[in-house]
């Protein structure tokens, strides 16, 4: 297995040996740092694509490259270089050191290999070792499933991308640490026509898996979905303007915790005072129904991490216990400044960028409803189903969301189907009006990515069903 | 990291197209680029944050016995190339061969504007020293701390420029290389209101140094937006007649982004298939989109296929005059390419400005920003949050945030009913203030 070798292995076969390693760390902290680390990635990453009724395109494309951090207090300098000769790597360290002016920091130890501390993706297979030949039927598959399905399937289009990612991050501390980070996605998209109108769907999945993720049933149940979700739309409506009562359903809707409360627990936006959640540690923030978990640990999602960006073990992080808010999520520098351990939530998007604070798997754990209760005591409201994205204004807390596709609730039931209305509420006022959670737990299959200071990182999200007293919502109808 | 100097990219592009067509690929284009980059962040009068990089990396695009591959790199290191442009050819042979996939005549490949009248690359980017965006960044936090509210909890400052070389070549003969120069600055405030921390900031982007805003400017504007902020809530829903801010104006034009593109219009993903020649704005709505503005943040004298940059009316006192599309879809639709990117988007300016127009609406929401969001390019559907004001006869009434506007883009640009003569000159949409009338708003 590609794991058990040494830490050092990957990127021996570039040319950066230990000596080299601690040669760039050392001129990185000569002026003094309190914290430095050097970050390599090699990532090659390949999609294939189908159109019309041909697998017309392949991609790939590679990235190769270290950057470096030196940190003082709570200043940072980084840089970065595509270049691994010893050179290039040291004028890096001189630049990102820049921040330091003789500042009397802690010089750096020996660094240590260490062996993997977890081990939460294991792949039987890398996908460079997976001939493009294999995934080409794959997806001509599910374009033929697609237009068998229904005659109203007019266009379809399909996609597999993945990726194999190696880092190895190399602290001031002593730490080495090598990880090995596979990707996959697949997508089907696909336009239904009928009586001259046109409306589209999607589905997709990813994971940090290999090849025996796209078992049978999930193959089917993208394409299914996506025929699904294209028919519905063709009948669907916009619902009415203005705040109603909302049913979340299980899964993806896990995006409200995301933007509704996930953002504002990252450590940097409160040690900076500027997030909503600044001064709410320990008070209570929602109802008792409601626990809600950032999670590096979930086998195979698309979120989780073995070690994080910057050496720090990952974990389970429980954000808000019984609605009380237990955490922030912290990377070091963070950490350092409140004095508690790193959360293993240091991340980011590739050598080209410095750690912030981010989200790994996020989702609230169930609760006692029956997920039909939850709509049996909505007069009239929206029940949410699929969505597209989400955005977080992270001091004032407000939030919104992007409902794909929907229905209305008219007495306790579930009616007419309704697509493209965005929602928008508060934070915490959204957090207290959540009045019940359902059992049904799922996390969401499908490849979310989170931007946050121009850094795109993969997460997941899950959710119970959830209903929530009052949300506004965008409809086109007064 | 090496000094930069582009000289060796053209060598080095060639090169790589020499060894695609050795190794059995018919077509080739190949992209070389370089570049460099700066950020320094400040708060609580420190440096938080100073970035820096040397980029590079290559793209390189092949067609072998009809099929077609994509492919980037950034390890330009000679033993990587070959092994990588290898590997290109052979992941084309798994391909299946695609006819409609053809680099463009080389007569239709070339430069519309000269490197000197796109004005691109200021001089004064090379000159400029890491105290020279030091000391810029302090002069705007400096102003913002100046002007603080006793309400101020937090600010922060940021500078960043670039500079960055391309080099393209075509199999076809096409040889041609393009550099430019940017630079933002822009301040961020938070303010203390009970738990919540509104917050609001001013930021704008030139490609010439002398063109950004002076520190004090930039303090000002983000002082009078962050004060807006306080106390916003959300109005009653309903239509309201809508101004939409000359800076916000490219989160709504850009619906009709997807709908006009030549991939959309072949997926038939499109609420603006079959309606060129037709009305689907009000007169008052005429939109150009021109590569060749001196200075633009957008402008290019080639557009991602090669084909010569030029200034095309995408719409015409409300008539649909042209769609984006590109070589590749505009094969496969049967019609002409018309260029497939989006340069800068250019709205004709009317003669009067947001506080004219304002003063003679009874009420009105004033639009200054979104938050999340999204459209669907088959019905021309759209949804957003977002925060604004509400106004009476000019003058502040509310504060609005927790808001959302929806409806359909074709029907929302029939409701134009004036353009502003204030244009936004510090992004690729130089839009000025927008008029619209009963535009649905979802709040309490």
């Amino acid at each position: 297995m590609h794991q058990h070798l040494s830490p050092l292995a990957w990127f021996e076969g570039f040319g950066v040996h230990k000596s080299i390693l601690d040669t760039v760390l050392a001129e990185a902290t000569a002026r003094g740092a309190d914290d430095a680390d050097l970050y390599l990635e090699h990532t090659t990453s390949t999609a294939v694509g189908l159109s019309d009724g041909v697998v017309d395109r392949a991609h790939t494309t590679i990235d190769l490259g270290m950057g470096v951090r030196v940190v003082v207090g709570n200043q940072v300098g980084y840089a970065y270089t595509e270049d691994l000769s010893l050179e290039s790597m040291l004028e890096a360290a001189r630049t990102a050191r820049a921040i330091a002016h003789d500042h009397s920091g802690t010089p750096p130890v020996r660094t240590e290999p260490r062996g993997p501390v977890a081990d939460y993706y294991p792949v039987d297979r890398h996908w460079s070792d997976v001939d493009l030949s294999l995934r080409v039927p794959m997806i001509r598959a599910w374009e033929e499933r697609a237009f068998a399905s229904d005659a109203r399937i007019d266009k379809v289009q399909a996609m597999m991308a993945d990726a194999d990612k190696h880092v190895l991050i190399v602290r001031a501390d002593g730490l080495i640490h090598a990880d090995y980070r596979p990707m996959t996605r697949g997508f089907v998209s696909v336009t239904a026509l009928a009586d001259g109108q046109r409306e589209s769907g999607s589905y997709n999945v990813s994971s940090r898996g290999d090849l025996t993720y796209y078992d049978e049933a999930r193959q089917h149940r993208m394409v299914d979905r996506a025929v699904e979700r294209a028919l519905r739309a063709l009948d669907a409506g916009s619902p009415p303007a203005g705040e109603m009562p909302v049913v979340l359903a299980a899964g993806s809707s896990g995006i409200l915790l995301h933007e509704a409360i996930g953002h504002g627990m990252e450590a940097d936006f409160n040690r900076k005072d500027i997030s909503i959640y600044a001064s709410k540690l320990g008070k209570s923030i929602a109802p008792s129904e409601v626990t809600i978990v950032d999670d590096a640990t979930l086998p195979h999602a698309r979120g989780s991490l073995n070690v994080d960006d910057e050496g720090s073990p990952t974990e389970r992080t429980v954000l808000v216990d019984h609605g009380v808010l237990r955490t922030y999520l912290h990377d070091r520098i963070s950490a350092r400044h409140y004095q508690v351990p790193s959360t293993g939530s240091g991340r980011r998007e590739s050598f080209r960028h410095p750690v912030l604070p981010r989200m790994r798997s996020t989702y609230m754990e169930p609760g006692p409803h029956e997920p039909e209760a939850l709509i049996r005591s909505v007069k009239r409201g929206l029940y949410c189903e699929v969505f597209a994205n989400g955005a977080v204004q992270i001091g004032a807390g407000d939030f919104s969301f992007y409902v794909r596709h929907g229905r209305l609730i008219e007495d306790g039931k579930l009616t007419e189907p309704v697509k493209d209305v965005n929602l928008i509420g508060n934070g915490p006022e959204v957090l207290e009006a959540i009045q019940m959670v359902g059992n049904d737990l799922e996390i969401d299959e499908g490849g979310w990515t989170c931007g946050k200071g121009g850094q795109g990182v993969p997460v997941s999200q899950g959710m119970p069903s959830v209903l929530v007293g009052k949300l506004s919502v965008g409809g086109g109808r007064a | 990291m090496s000094r930069f100097d582009g000289d060796d990219l053209l060598p080095l592009a060639r090169h790589v197209l020499e060894r695609a067509r050795a190794l059995g690929a018919d077509e080739v284009s190949v992209s070389v680029s370089r570049g460099s980059h700066v950020t320094i962040q400040r708060r609580d009068r420190m440096v938080e944050q100073a970035t820096e990089a040397i980029t590079q990396g290559l793209v390189l695009a092949l067609l072998a016995d009809d099929r077609y591959t994509s492919n980037a790199t950034s390890d330009l290191r000679p033993e990587a190339l070959e092994p990588f442009i290898a590997r290109c050819v052979q992941t084309a042979s798994f391909i299946e061969p695609d006819p409609y996939r053809r680099l463009p005549d080389a007569a239709l490949c070339g430069r519309g504007v000269s490197e000197e009248a796109l004005d691109q690359d200021d001089p004064a980017w090379g000159r400029r020293t890491a105290s020279d965006r030091a000391a810029q960044a302090e002069a705007i936090e400096e102003a913002i701390l100046a002007s603080a509210r006793t309400d101020q909890v937090s600010c922060s400052s940021y500078v960043a420029d670039g500079r960055g070389e391309t080099v393209r070549v075509l199999s076809n003969g096409f040889a041609d290389r393009t550099s430019g120069a940017w630079f933002s600055a822009g301040g961020d405030i938070t303010l203390s209101e009970g738990d919540r921390r509104p917050e609001a900031g001013a930021s704008y982007s030139a490609r010439h140094l002398s063109d950004l805003p002076d520190p004090e400017q930039i303090a000002a504007a983000a002082q009078e937006r962050v004060a807006h902020r306080l106390g916003s809530g959300a109005a009653p829903s309903g239509a309201y007649p809508m101004l939409l801010e000359n800076r916000c104006a490219g989160r709504i034009l850009g619906v009709l982004a997807a709908p006009m593109s030549g991939s959309a219009l072949h997926q038939g993903r499109s609420c603006l298939m079959d309606r060129l020649g037709t009305q689907i704005a009000s007169e008052h709505l005429t939109l150009i989109d021109d590569p060749t503005i001196p200075r633009g943040l957008g402008s290019q004298p080639w557009d991602g296929d090669c084909l010569i940059a030029r200034p095309r009316t995408l719409i015409e006192g409300g008539v649909l005059r042209s769609y984006n599309i590109g070589v590749y879809f505009a094969r496969k639709l049967g019609v002409e390419p018309t260029g497939g990117g989006r340069s800068n988007w250019v709205i004709a300016p009317g003669e009067r400005d947001l506080q004219q127009m304002a003063a003679e609406l009874d009420r009105a929401v004033l639009v200054t920003g979104f938050l999340g969001g999204n459209s669907n390019p088959s019905t021309g559907d759209f949804s957003y949050g977002i925060r604004g004001l509400l106004l009476e006869r000019g003058e502040i009434v509310q504060s609005l945030s927790e808001m959302n506007v929806s409806g359909n883009i074709l029907q929302l640009l029939g409701q134009l009913v004036e353009v502003g003569s204030d244009v936004w000159g510090w992004s690729s949409v130089r839009a000025p203030t927008l008029r619209f009338e009963g535009v649905q708003f979802s709040g309490t």
